[in-house]
């Protein structure tokens, strides 16, 4: 898929932008501080309803004003979809080809992203919070229904947390919520397998070919019950263990007043020539790691969708190793749709691949260049 | 600053306690209010009153009703061997717009969400019991809201029932009639699947 174009009305720091984007790879270029970020936010929240940066959607509304409003064209296959979304200090509203969408993860995938950030290091080394949310938003992304199920999770464990903090409860007394929490974290579960499965494959490819067959590179679930997880396609079996592990924790999870085993505590493990990653691996290796990751995302998404996503790169030109890297990072966009933010093109200026278009941006102020 | 007689700003602030109502809307509805015809506004307050004093729970349903037991527990035509459970008195003015079931009604006003505070004691569960233990009640049917909380409260009166010599349902998932398959979301539509049955 490609997007046509885009709109930011009161977003950050635009007042009012719009930027017609070439179909190979845009580069936006300028000084730290003048909105290349902002500007790859925006295409990033119009794909997945929300931001990679903050928490707080108020925070996208720029300053003196109550509300940011992003709209985009997306083709795909040759259609044209007209998407807009206005975030208020109260909520967002979501358009697709002027119909209000009535639920959001109806919305989230219409528009397909892939962003590699800086933040995304974070895969490596942060908690293993920032590695669910990478879970959640990609398969989410994906499945619309992962997202139902995902939520209902949550719902049901929160209410359940409740329980466990009031001094009398007793084990039958949580068991109405507790069939949720194993029917939807199954679901959950089974899911995150399966992409797993899937994205461990494509990813050691890619790591491969990045780091010239260096290292190898695998991935797993880490499931917070302890021991192995079930194989994906034995839905059943991952019901039992989510049930025997809530029924084991139920003592402990008394005392702590919230529940402490579940698709909320599970992890991934990152692993080079078999030893975790999040313990050893250089500046370098982590930033390879979470470019493979991100570029696997772009194979899972078009297996599962038939499209390609639009590929974001957010500042990651400076940071690559080698000039080897940045040609094999362009070369996606022979492919793939690219945008890219930079300070300077280093030296690739003559070797980006067509039809590409330069962007000049200064002060909330985007211009094409030439 | 200038601010409202006295008389206006209390009925904003009383307008304001409204679900939905904000200080602009609050404002716009006093002064309305005051540019009625004086029977009219006794009127407009006799009916809030009466929602109180008028009103009562059914001893039979825990329906909101004048007068106790209510017009559907007294009406002798219904089917007194099949009993829909609902959330809320709002639910059985739906189940009624059907005109399709004829059985008995009992309201819990709410559903188990303990984050709210919300307990089976709270609920009008031990009346519900008690009923079915006290008539010849054949059939339960659980018509919580298909949310985390009214599933959880279906789950457990679900369990509670099992003692009982009664069958228990639950309402089907599906399609909305009238809705064409391509626009029903992906967990509708599996739902629907899930529940299919034979032609």
């Amino acid at each position: 898929m490609v997007l046509r174009e885009i709109e930011m009305v009161d977003f950050r720091n635009y007042a009012s932008q719009r930027i017609e984007l070439a179909e190979g790879v845009n580069v936006l270029l300028g000084q730290n501080g003048q909105g290349k970020t902002n500007a790859i936010e925006a295409m990033y929240v119009l794909a997945m309803g929300k931001s990679h940066r903050t928490v707080r959607d108020p925070d996208l509304i720029r300053r003196g004003t109550s509300s940011a409003r992003v709209e985009g064209v997306v083709d795909r296959r040759g259609r044209l979809h007209q998407l807009s979304l206005t975030i208020g200090p109260h909520g967002k509203r979501a358009l697709h080809n002027a119909v209000p969408v009535q639920k959001m993860s109806e919305f989230i995938g219409c528009l397909q992203a892939v962003l590699f950030s800086p933040e995304d290091m974070q895969l490596v080394h942060g908690g293993p919070g920032v590695r669910r949310r990478f879970l959640d938003m990609e398969i989410g992304q994906m499945q619309p229904a992962y997202l139902f199920h995902l939520s209902r999770y949550q719902r049901a464990l929160q209410q359940r947390n409740a329980l466990l903090k009031q001094p009398h409860v007793t084990r039958e007394d949580v068991l109405a919520f507790e069939t949720q929490i194993i029917d939807h974290g199954a679901e959950v579960v089974v899911r995150r397998l399966r992409f797993i499965r899937h994205l461990r494959e494509i990813a050691s490819r890619v790591y491969e070919i990045i780091s010239a067959g260096r290292e190898r590179f695998d991935i797993g679930y880490v499931w917070s019950a302890g021991g192995e997880a079930p194989p994906p396609d034995d839905k059943p079996a991952v019901h039992s263990a989510i049930a025997a592990a809530l029924d084991a924790r139920w003592g402990a999870d008394r005392q702590l007043g919230h529940t402490s085993v579940g698709p909320h505590r599970d992890d991934l493990l990152l692993y080079l020539d078999g030893e975790p990653a999040q313990a050893f691996a250089s500046q370098g290796q982590q930033r390879t790691i979470a470019l493979a990751l991100r570029l696997a995302e772009i194979d899972l998404l078009r297996e599962e969708t038939g499209d390609y996503p639009v590929l974001l790169l957010d500042d990651v030109l400076s940071e690559l190793d080698d000039a080897r890297q940045r040609n094999l990072v362009l070369s996606m966009s022979e492919r793939v749709q690219t945008v890219i933010t930079a300070t300077s093109l280093f030296g690739l200026a003559d070797r980006l691949p067509q039809p590409a278009r330069l962007f000049h941006v200064d002060s909330g102020i985007i211009q094409m260049e030439g | 600053m200038w601010g409202y007689p006295e008389p206006i700003s209390r009925l904003i602030e009383h307008f304001m306690k409204l679900p939905g109502i904000g200080p602009k809307t609050a404002a716009r509805l006093a002064f309305h209010v005051l540019g009625m015809p004086a029977d009219e506004v006794a009127a407009f307050a006799r009916a809030l009153a009466d929602v109180k004093t008028k009103l009562t729970e059914c001893a039979v349903c825990c329906n909101i009703t004048e007068a106790s037991p209510c017009a559907i527990c007294s009406d002798p035509a219904r089917d007194t061997h099949t009993l829909c459970v609902v959330q809320d008195p709002k639910d059985v003015m739906a189940m009624e717009r059907t005109h399709e079931y004829r059985g008995m009604y009992h309201v819990l006003h709410g559903a188990i969400s303990p984050m709210d505070g919300v307990g089976p004691n709270d609920l009008r569960i031990r009346q519900l019991l008690q009923r079915i233990a006290d008539s010849d009640i054949r059939e339960v049917i659980l018509a919580t809201n298909p949310n985390v909380e009214g599933e959880a409260t279906a789950m457990y009166i679900a369990r509670l029932l099992k003692p009982f010599p009664v069958t228990v349902t639950r309402l089907a998932h599906g399609l909305p009639v009238g809705a064409d398959l391509e626009y029903a979301d992906e967990v509708t539509l599996a739902k629907a699947l899930e529940g299919r049955r034979h032609v």
